[in-house]
């Protein structure tokens, strides 16, 4: 029977709580995450939203969809997680800017005084340049603690929607973004500073949308024209998806975090699902799956991706390598591919892949280069 | 802050505009009281000459008077585009010694094209300093949408010779958009076609609670007021063969007084069915006589010999909506910019394609430099909720000494944005490694076009395969190529050392620019 919950949401800084009012929720009173319990559509659920100030605001709300999600591999299998999507009915107004006023009176350094007005929300329009600082300095820093967050963010959470957002989501929030961040917006005050803090945060919004939408339109979930996404009119066939002789799609393959979904839709690829952009480690299972098909070069990409993310983790690097002196070897380059896995080795000790490849390269050359893409099944 | 202006940098004519103190953009007079300035450019033998004045030039030594000089910028001079137009120029090209095209003057001395760029804008400055008696150093610069890198660049690099400080470089389309006040009104999607003196562009335009947004451009680079002009000379031309038996073909002087009257009598036929051109010296007879020339051309005749550059305006237009996914009947405005679009065939043709009037703006040559001084507004903080967007018009390659190229940034990217690349070692030690850019995302480089050798040197000593290079382009939002390298492990910055490069060096920029201060 649908029981009663509480889930306990901790924001331990202002900034967090900025988030979660801005960015986290949709429509104002949607909230998509994944909780460690079994639930259904139609159950209440009380959410405990603590602050940074150890005040909890407890906000009643109805599951609205909920499905269950895969067990991770690895993952304890007796651990049953549910994505479930929330109507937070009791966050009204009332409620939303009293938690905002907190917020942006805390991060400005100053003391809420009682009573008074909120100030204007901070809503995500093309006038928003007058909501933010307007001193300098208070203004870089707000910028750099967004660059930092936004830096080391998955690209969904750089634009603020789900892991599986349709395109008019990810359109409208990235739209959002840039009517924020838009170096145009700062260009009056000729700061040099302000100016480049901008561009930056562009770029990672800018690029967070182009893999996105370069994402949905591989799963045949959209169409680009010039900066626009838009659904497809009709229900589009990824290409892949036509079967052709020969290449079967190993179910087995892509160790890859599943997003749950109600209406399963054509994956074409691993190369480009944007859910799975989310570790270090998630990056390695990509490659892996890639180098699985044979495909060094996408995986090379994804690896120098990743190390651009976590430059000092050794695997990564190892694999990185390991890639490479596949492709060394495909294209006949025996000496570079071993060079290559001799220097991951160096790099990585445990790395097995490393290990067992450069034997296979030592016996064969570059001969029966086809059973290497085995060491990743 | 100092005062900036608005430039409409044409192939034909320039204008420039400012915000006045009460917040309207104004369009600036030039001394002769003309609304636009010829882009014309007379070395003579006292200095060059800029503007209006230019045009006796034209009349004593057409090859030292240049025209046109906007179709240069940024070009290869083996572009089949610049050999073709080569041939019908009455003054000179030679190639740069990086394979850029200059300009060889009569006096024995080659000039670049941002250099003659810079002149016309150091003429629009001036003019613009003695409106607003304030030093001007900033300016929102126009360019054709489908300006690729170079061209931006050299754009770029002409301003910052004429002591000019690029505010932004403003596409054609969408400052017209903005010139046409489509910012202030409800959510429309516009289909611009600017079709001027040199170019014919094309761009679908969606605005948006005032975000304007390009989804797509076309254009025909060579297609324009010019080569209206051309055809009626060729005929002309034809005519004096045919009715004084003379030709007349080689005889630059004469080319040029045909082609200026034919301009004069292509607008007068604007506006009326026909009109009478009258040239009372066009050549002289071996006995040293002098050939009076005088004819009557009617509308229909000069449509005629226009017919096939009219219909070369079709496939844009139509090439433009597939790209936007755009039926013709879903466009709100089709938006005529351009002095061309006053031609009547020219939007007959387009009334055609389009199956609608198109919407007469009064003021067709001034629109652009209107939404450049808009832009200057906006940019000033005095225009609010206003925001442009646009994409990477063309994806950018790389390559290495032995590989074929490899995109990294793809076409329609919405700009600012950055990619990067990695680039190992391949021997023990290695010191540096040297790298191209392209612009274009095909493998093969001979299809791209090239921007650039560049070199990571000063590597640290280690084993083959053990340094990375982090290189990162970026594309801010002039749509300019930036390049930045470090090695990925430790972050550090690497040296980046430019071998080739298209367009002119930094110090020569800034050589010209203090020659040309220490000229004015």
């Amino acid at each position: 029977m649908a029981q009663a919950r509480t889930l306990h949401v901790r924001c331990t800084t202002w900034e967090q709580v900025d988030v979660f009012t801005t960015r986290k929720l949709r429509k104002g009173k949607l909230l998509s995450m994944k909780v460690p319990f079994e639930t259904k559509a139609g159950a209440p659920l009380t959410l405990g939203l603590e602050l940074p100030n150890q005040l909890v605001v407890a906000i009643d709300g109805i599951v609205q969809r909920a499905s269950p999600i895969d067990p991770e591999p690895g993952a304890k299998p007796d651990v049953s997680r549910t994505w479930i999507e929330v109507e937070l009915t009791g966050l009204t107004d009332e409620v939303m800017n009293r938690i905002r006023t907190m917020a942006t009176e805390e991060l400005e350094g100053k003391t809420p005084p009682i009573g008074s007005t909120p100030p204007a929300l901070r809503r995500t329009s093309a006038a928003v340049v007058d909501d933010l600082p307007a001193d300098e300095r208070e203004l870089f820093q707000h910028l750099s603690s967004e660059l930092r967050r936004m830096r080391s963010a998955a690209v969904h959470d750089v634009l603020g929607v789900p892991a599986d957002a349709n395109a008019a989501q990810v359109r409208t929030s990235w739209k959002n973004l840039i009517r924020r961040h838009h170096p145009d917006l700062v260009a009056r005050r000729a700061a040099p500073a302000i100016s480049h803090l901008a561009e930056e945060l562009t770029i990672l919004a800018n690029r967070a949308y182009d893999r996105l939408r370069a994402a949905l339109v591989a799963e045949g979930n959209g169409t680009i024209v010039g900066p626009t996404l838009s659904s497809p009119p009709g229900w589009l066939v990824g290409f892949e998806d036509i079967a052709s002789g020969g290449a079967i799609v190993r179910p087995s393959q892509p160790r890859l975090e599943r997003v749950p979904d109600a209406t399963p839709r054509p994956r074409t690829s691993p190369t480009l699902a944007p859910s799975t952009i989310q570790g270090g480690e998630a990056f390695e299972a990509r490659a892996r799956a890639m180098l699985a098909t044979g495909d060094g070069d996408s995986a090379r990409e994804v690896l120098a991706a990743a190390l651009v993310v976590y430059p000092r983790s050794r695997s990564l690097r190892a694999l990185y390598l390991v890639a490479t002196a596949i492709v060394a070897v495909l294209r006949g380059e025996v000496m570079l591919a071993i060079s290559q896995l001799e220097t991951a080795l160096a790099h990585y000790e445990q790395s097995i892949e490393a290990t067992m490849l450069l034997e296979h390269v030592k016996k064969y050359g570059a001969e029966r280069s086809d059973e290497m893409r085995r060491v990743f099944q | 802050m100092s005062r900036a202006v608005g430039i409409d940098l044409g192939t034909t004519n320039s204008v420039v505009a400012v915000i006045d103190r009460d917040g309207a953009p104004r369009i600036l007079t030039t001394a002769e009281g003309s609304t636009t300035m010829p882009s014309l450019v007379w070395f003579s033998p006292d200095g060059p000459v800029v503007g209006e004045a230019a045009r006796a030039g034209l009349d004593h030594s057409p090859d030292c008077t240049v025209f046109g000089a906007k179709r240069l910028l940024g070009r290869r001079f083996d572009h089949p585009e610049i050999r073709r137009l080569a041939r019908t120029l009455p003054y000179e090209l030679t190639p740069a010694p990086n394979g850029d095209t200059w300009v060889q003057l009569a006096a024995g001395r080659a000039i670049s094209p941002e250099e003659i760029s810079a002149l016309i804008l150091r003429e629009l400055r001036r003019t613009a300093e003695a409106f607003l008696e304030e030093p001007v150093t900033r300016a929102v610069i126009t360019i054709p949408a489908w300006y690729d890198a170079a061209q931006r660049q050299a754009t770029k690099d002409a301003a910052q010779i004429a002591g000019l400080s690029v505010a932004r470089l403003l596409s054609e389309p969408t400052a017209a958009a903005l010139g046409h006040g489509a910012h202030r009104g409800q959510d429309r999607r516009y289909l611009v076609c600017d079709l001027g003196g040199g170019t014919f562009d094309v761009a679908v335009v969606d605005v948006e609670g005032g975000v304007f947004e390009v989804l797509a451009t076309t254009g025909d680079p060579f297609l324009g007021g010019d080569d209206v002009d051309r055809a009626i000379v060729d005929n002309l031309v034809r005519d004096v063969r045919q009715t004084r038996g003379i030709d007349i073909s080689s005889d630059a002087i004469a080319i040029e007084r045909l082609r200026l009257a034919a301009q004069h009598t292509k607008h007068e036929l604007s506006d009326q069915p026909f009109a009478k051109l009258t040239i009372a010296e066009l050549a002289q007879l071996p006995s040293g006589k002098g050939v009076e020339y005088n004819r009557t051309i009617r509308r229909d005749e000069m449509e005629l010999w226009a017919s096939p550059l009219v219909k070369r305006i079709e496939a844009p237009v139509i090439a433009a909506l597939e790209r936007a996914g755009r039926k013709r009947e879903a466009v709100d405005e089709v938006l005529l910019v351009g002095g061309s679009t006053r031609i009547p065939i020219v939007r007959k043709e387009l009334g055609r394609i389009l199956g609608r009037d198109p919407s007469v703006i009064p003021n067709p040559e001034e629109v652009v430099a209107i939404g450049a001084a808009l832009e200057v507004a906006r940019l000033d903080g005095i225009i609010d909720g206003v925001l442009l967007i646009d994409v990477a018009a063309r994806g950018i390659s790389m390559s290495t000494a032995d590989s074929e190229c490899e995109m990294v940034i793809a076409q329609s990217s919405v700009v600012p944005t950055r990619e990067h690349r990695l680039l190992a070692t391949r021997s023990d030690n290695q010191p540096r490694i040297e790298f191209d850019l392209w612009e274009g995302e095909s493998p093969e480089p001979a299809r791209n076009r090239h921007l650039g050798r560049y070199a990571v040197v000063d590597l640290p000593v280690a084993p083959s395969g053990d340094v990375l290079c982090l290189i990162e382009v970026t594309i801010d939002t002039d749509g300019v190529v930036r390049l930045g390298a470090s090695e990925l492990v430790s972050g550090e910055r690497l040296t980046l050392e430019q071998l080739a490069h298209a367009g002119l060096s930094r110090a020569e920029v800034l050589r010209l620019q203090k020659s040309m201060l220490e000229a004015s």
